[in-house]
C-alpha cells in the first residue's frame, strides 16, 4: 500500500512538472467561462456586423444554448485535450525505461496501472467539475435561469465517458509500443466507436452515446431512461479495459 | 550459502538462442564478475534474475527463493543498476531516492538517513539540480545510490563502468569495493581490468553458457602459464641469450622482441635458476626479470578462441 | 459593440489563460534546441497562431522529453 501511495504521489508530481495539470486547468477554465459567453454574444456579434440589408433572425439565446455550447466544446476539443494530455503517461515510461528501476524495487505491476488510472481520473474529475461549475455559474449569471432535471445526469454522462476514455488510453498504451502508439490506437478506437454510433442499433450499447446526447438530455428531447443501459455498459467496459491492461502489463517483457 | 543460483536456464528471442543451459551460483559476500563479450547475454541473464524477462526453461533462485516472472518477491533482496539507468528527469536526486525508499517500504527516518549517506558516498551531496541535466557519470552514480538504498543482500550492476571515463570508472569501482562488506555484488562487464581490480570470483559467459567459473586466484593458478619475461639493457645481447637459453631442455618456446625475451617453460622451479646462472655467466645487464602472471585477458582470449 | 465592452470583464480572464499557455510553451521552445519533431520556427508559428490547441500540442507531444 505504501508503494501505491508513493507512486501516486510521483504521478501527481509528474503531471504537475510536465505541464499536464496546467494545460488541463487552463483549457477547462476557458471552456467553462467561454461557452455561456459565446452563446450570449452570438446574436450581438451578428447584429454588429453590417449585413448589407440581409436580415438574419436569431432568436434570443437561452441557457440551453449555453449548455449546448459547453458540451460541444467539451466533446470536441475537450476530449482531444484529454487524449493528448494522458496518452503519454504509460508510453513515455515504457519507451524511456524509467519503470525498470521502480519495478526492480518490488513495486507490483498492477499498482502502476491502478495508480496511473486513479490519478488520471482524479485530474479529469477535478478539471471537468471546475469547468462545469464555472459554466453553470456564468450561465445563471448571464441568462438568469437554468432549469431541467437533466443537467446533472447529462454532466454525469460526459464525465463517465471521460472515465471510459481514460481506460481506453491506458489499455491502448499498454498494448502498443513506441512514442505515439498509445495515442494513435486510442484515437482509432474512439473513431471506430463514433462511426458505430451512426447506426441507431448500436447506440444503446455504445459509450459514445454518453457524449452525444448531453444537450438533448437538458432540452428533454432525450430521456434519462434511454441512457441508463449505456451507463452500465460503459461502467462494465471501463472495468474490463483496466483489468485487461493489468493482465497485459503483467505479461509484458521489459 | 549461495545468494544467487541459476539452474539450466534457457532463453531465446525468436530464432536467436541467447542463453543455452546456463547454470552458475554466487556465494555470500562474493564480488562476482560476470564477464563476456558484447551480446553474450549478460543483460538478458540479469533481467531474468529480476523477473523482467521470462526464461524459456530453467529456474533461478535468489536467497533460496524462486524468482517468478512478472511480480517477483525476490526483488526486495536485490538492488539493481541497469546498464543505462533512466530516471524521471523532472525530479531532483533526493526526490528520486525518496520515491525509491517509499516503494521499498523503508521508514521516513531511514530514507532520510540512507539518502544523505548514499548521496555522500556517490558524491552527489549538495546537488539540487533536476536529473535531466545530469551527465552520464552522475546518472550512473545516482543509479548506484538507488540500488543500495534498501541495503540489498544482492547488488546487481549491469556494465556499471562501460560508458564512463577513467575517473568515473574509478569512482564507481571504489563505491563497489566499499559496499562489498555488506552485500554480495554481481556485476557484468567486458572490461577485464575492472574485474581484476575488485572481483574475487568470476564467471565467463560465452555463447550463452558459463564456460569458466570460480575464484579468480584459483583460476589463475589452473591456467598458469609458466613463463618469464627477460628484458636486457643491451639489444645485442638478446640473440646470445636466446641461443643459450634454447639449449636448456625444459624450455618449450622462446619469443624474441626488440630488447626482451619471453621464455615459456615446462617446469618453472627447476629452470629459473638455470636461466639466472646463464645471465650471470655471460655478464648480461638485466633491466627486468619477471615471472609472468596469467592475465585475465589471456584467460579470456584462450577460452573464447 | 457597447455590449461587447460590457462583456470585457468576462473575456479578459479567458484571454489571459490563452496567453499563459502560449507563454509557457514559448519559454519552453526557446529553452530547448531539440523537439520530438519539427523545428523551432514551426513550433513558434503553431503556438502563436493556433489558439489554445497550438500550445497544448507542443507541450504534450512536441516537447522533448529532456
Amino acid at each position: 500500500m505504501r508503494g501505491f501511495f508513493a507512486f501516486t504521489k510521483k504521478e501527481f508530481r509528474e503531471h504537475f512538472r510536465t505541464y499536464r495539470i496546467i494545460i488541463l486547468a487552463a483549457v477547462f477554465f476557458i471552456f467553462g467561462m467561454f461557452s455561456p459567453l459565446r452563446a450570449k454574444m452570438l446574436p450581438e456579434i451578428f447584429s454588429s456586423l453590417d449585413m448589407q440589408g440581409i436580415l438574419i433572425n436569431i432568436p434570443e439565446p437561452t441557457y440551453l444554448d449555453a449548455y449546448s455550447q459547453f458540451f460541444k466544446n467539451m466533446t470536441q476539443i475537450g476530449l482531444i485535450v484529454v487524449l493528448l494530455v494522458f496518452s503519454g503517461m504509460i508510453t513515455n515510461e515504457l519507451t524511456k525505461g524509467t519503470l525498470v528501476i521502480i519495478l526492480s524495487k518490488g513495486l507490483p505491476r498492477h499498482t502502476v496501472i491502478l495508480s496511473k488510472y486513479l490519478v488520471a481520473v482524479i485530474l479529469w474529475t477535478i478539471s471537468y467539475a471546475a469547468a462545469a461549475v464555472l459554466n453553470h455559474v456564468y450561465t445563471v449569471y448571464l441568462f438568469n435561469q437554468v432549469s431541467g432535471e437533466g443537467v446533472l445526469f447529462s454532466l454525469f454522462c460526459l464525465w463517465l465517458f471521460g472515465v471510459f476514455m481514460l481506460a481506453v488510453i491506458i489499455l491502448a498504451s499498454t498494448i502498443t509500443q513506441g512514442n505515439y502508439g498509445g495515442l494513435l490506437l486510442s484515437a482509432g478506437i474512439l473513431i471506430l466507436l463514433m462511426v458505430l454510433n451512426m447506426f441507431p442499433k448500436c447506440q444503446r450499447f455504445n459509450p459514445v452515446s454518453l457524449a452525444a446526447n448531453n444537450a438533448g438530455l437538458i432540452a428533454n428531447t432525450v430521456s434519462v431512461s434511454d441512457l441508463v443501459p449505456t451507463v452500465w455498459i460503459t461502467v462494465g467496459l471501463t472495468a474490463l479495459g483496466i483489468l485487461l491492461s493489468i493482465f497485459i502489463f503483467q505479461e509484458k517483457q521489459l | 550459502m549461495s545468494i544467487l543460483r541459476l539452474e539450466h536456464v534457457y532463453k531465446s528471442f525468436g530464432k536467436l538462442d541467447v542463453i543455452k543451459d546456463l547454470s552458475f551460483s554466487v556465494s555470500e559476500h562474493a564480488v562476482f564478475g560476470f564477464i563476456g563479450p558484447n551480446g553474450a547475454g549478460k543483460t538478458t541473464t540479469m533481467k531474468m534474475i529480476l523477473g523482467f524477462l521470462k526464461p524459456d526453461a530453467g529456474e533461478i533462485y535468489v536467497c533460496n527463493e524462486k524468482v517468478i516472472y512478472g511480480n517477483t518477491k525476490t526483488n526486495r533482496y536485490i538492488g539493481y543498476l541497469p546498464d543505462v539507468p533512466e530516471f524521471y528527469g523532472y525530479m531532483r536526486p533526493w526526490e528520486y531516492l525518496q520515491l525509491c525508499g517509499e516503494i521499498s517500504g523503508l521508514s521516513s527516518a531511514k530514507i532520510k538517513d540512507k539518502t544523505d549517506e548514499l548521496l555522500h558516498i556517490v558524491g552527489l551531496d549538495g546537488v539540487n539540480r533536476k536529473i535531466r541535466g545530469f551527465s552520464r557519470g552522475m546518472k550512473q552514480r545516482l543509479g548506484i545510490a538507488q540500488a543500495l538504498l534498501n541495503d540489498p543482500i544482492l547488488l546487481i550492476c549491469d556494465e556499471p563502468t562501460s560508458a564512463l571515463d577513467p575517473i568515473g570508472r574509478k569512482e564507481v569501482l571504489d563505491v563497489l569495493s566499499v559496499v562489498r562488506d555488506k552485500t554480495t555484488v554481481v556485476f557484468s562487464t567486458h572490461i577485464l581490468s575492472d574485474v581484476e581490480r575488485i572481483c574475487d570470483s568470476i564467471g565467463v559467459l560465452y555463447q550463452g553458457k558459463v564456460v569458466m567459473q570460480g575464484k579468480l586466484s584459483e583460476l589463475k593458478n589452473t591456467y598458469r602459464q609458466e613463463s618469464v619475461l627477460i628484458e636486457v639493457e643491451d639489444k645485442s645481447q638478446v640473440s646470445l641469450l636466446e641461443k643459450e637459453i634454447g639449449k636448456l631442455n625444459a624450455v618449450s618456446q622462446i619469443d624474441v622482441f626488440e630488447n626482451s625475451l619471453k621464455v615459456t617453460l615446462n617446469q618453472m622451479d627447476l629452470i629459473n635458476n638455470a636461466v639466472l646462472e646463464l645471465v650471470i655467466k655471460h655478464n648480461i645487464n638485466l633491466k627486468k626479470y619477471e615471472v609472468l602472471e596469467p592475465t585475465l585477458e589471456n584467460l579470456f582470449m584462450e577460452l573464447v578462441q | 459593440m457597447e455590449k461587447l465592452i460590457e462583456y470585457l470583464p468576462f473575456l479578459i480572464p479567458i484571454v489571459l489563460l490563452e496567453l499563459l499557455l502560449m507563454v509557457i510553451a514559448l519559454v519552453h521552445i526557446f529553452k530547448h534546441e531539440n523537439y520530438r519533431f519539427g523545428t523551432r520556427w514551426l513550433w513558434i508559428i503553431i503556438v502563436v497562431f493556433i489558439q489554445i490547441v497550438g500550445p497544448i500540442i507542443y507541450l504534450t507531444i512536441g516537447r522533448s522529453e529532456d
